[in-house]
């Protein structure tokens, strides 16, 4: 995985698709290892893998490619380095349990009290409180801004998985918002 | 690790609020909103917390260092242009004069001196790598009302799309392109096998305040112009005065359609 290893085509690729997309790669490995020290780690990690990747792949969808490689290097170093807080499986039922039928006993006009009781710290700690699967979707789709279908490929998930985990991530975050304003 | 499905409502909540619904699920979704309130009312709260959501958890720049290493595992990119060097130099250069002999015009816009422009660079690979791959754009639509809202999701400004079907470059669809490391709309328009991607470049990109004239860049011509609020920067494989009608166009139409592009 050194430079001369690399080859120039690779390089060229990794200038073109890679470099773009670090801040992207960033935010969304500081989501998953919920440390910035860690994110650095995963997203040089990530960087290196798709740089040898490059030298016999030719990607034409970079942000799911690249971004999926990222999530991968992510569950990797924290399976090493922290395997209590891989709670892949274990964290799934809570969130089945919830119902996401967006609360018909609200008071009117909720949206409104949703914004004035904003309070970015707790919506932070909502969205870090998800099991990995939810978290991951919802931090592709609403931070990174992926289409389904680049969620789905970047997370190797039926379409149809990311659709409910997506509105079960925000259902869960909106809940948490309603228990602890 | 099975997830029972939220019931349909929800996800096609979901869908619509991503901008996932297709036309047809949009139009009747839209219908739906309007003889329903309580959908409606769930829709604007959903959206609230999407907002809010973008708002508290934003993108985040990679640290400095973090970009420097990274970059520095490969050669940095050739200073000088490598359109001038290396072995494709002269068959290039033959073109290049081919062309120039052909087109009876001067070139010398071809390469301001010094004037080495990667926002275009950046913009003829995209046009490029999409073309080779068969995926011009991410969202296929010559619906306007299906590519803005969609492209509004996924980038800081709300594209201003102008409708130029009866000029004879229909829209195609939309994309988004990295601009300065900003996501930028990017609408795909085409004109019979052709076609050009218009890119509004994100305020304060250094590059691309051009007059409209038309460079070639790497075999695609690229137009820039820009208007009081707005830069833009086209790529397309048609040729030069296909390009520089669309050009006119686009600025016309632009200027009469002109509405406040802030989201």
């Amino acid at each position: 995985m050194n430079k001369p290893g690399a080859g120039p085509i690779a390089e060229r690729r990794f200038r073109e698709i890679v470099l773009p997309l670090l801040d992207d790669a960033y935010t969304l490995a500081k989501w998953l290892t919920q440390s910035a020290t860690d994110a650095e780690d995963v997203v040089q990690d990530a960087a290196l893998r798709a740089l040898a990747a490059l030298a016999t792949v030719a990607v034409d969808r970079p942000r799911p490619w690249f971004l999926a490689i990222v999530r991968n290097a992510a569950m990797t170093w924290m399976a090493r380095n922290r395997p209590k807080g891989l709670a892949y499986a274990g964290d799934m039922a809570d969130l089945n349990a919830i119902d996401v039928r967006g609360g018909s006993d609200d008071p009117p006009d909720p949206e409104q009290a949703l914004i004035a009781r904003e309070d970015a710290e707790s919506l932070r700690r909502a969205i870090a409180g998800l099991p990995s699967p939810f978290l991951e979707t919802l931090v592709m789709r609403d931070v990174n801004g992926l289409s389904y279908r680049d969620i789905a490929e970047a997370t190797e998930t039926p379409i149809g998985t990311v659709m409910s985990r997506l509105a079960r991530a925000r259902s869960a975050v909106a809940k948490a918002l309603k228990a602890n304003p | 690790m099975t997830d029972p499905a939220p019931d349909d409502r929800i996800l096609r909540l979901n869908a619509a609020l991503d901008g996932e619904l297709d036309p047809m699920a949009s139009l009747e979704f839209e219908r739906d909103m309007r003889a329903d309130p309580a959908l409606a009312a769930e829709y604007r709260r959903l959206a609230a917390l999407r907002d809010a959501i973008r708002r508290s958890a934003p993108r985040e720049a990679a640290p400095p260092a973090l970009a420097r290493r990274i970059a520095a595992l490969v050669e940095p990119a050739p200073a000088r242009r490598p359109f001038w060097t290396g072995q494709r130099t002269l068959a290039l250069a033959a073109s290049i004069a081919a062309v120039a002999f052909a087109a009876g015009v001067g070139l010398m816009a071809l390469r301001a001196p010094g004037g080495s422009d990667p926002v275009a660079e950046r913009l003829v690979a995209d046009f490029a790598r999409a073309e080779i791959a068969g995926q011009p754009f991410d969202v296929a639509s010559s619906d306007r009302h299906t590519v803005k809202p969609w492209l509004a999701d996924r980038t800081t400004v709300s594209a201003n799309i102008v409708d130029l079907a009866p000029e004879g470059f229909p829209l195609a669809g939309g994309r988004v392109a990295i601009v300065d490391r900003i996501p930028a709309p990017t609408l795909v328009y085409r004109h019979n096998e052709h076609l050009v991607a218009v890119t509004e470049l994100p305020p304060g990109a250094n590059e691309a305040r051009g007059g409209g004239a038309i460079e070639t860049i790497d075999g695609y011509h690229v137009a820039r112009w820009s208007d009081p609020a707005l830069a833009y920067v086209a790529v397309s494989d048609m040729d030069e005065k296909t390009l520089g009608d669309f050009v006119e166009a686009f600025k016309h139409q632009g200027s009469q359609a002109a509405e406040p592009s802030r989201r």
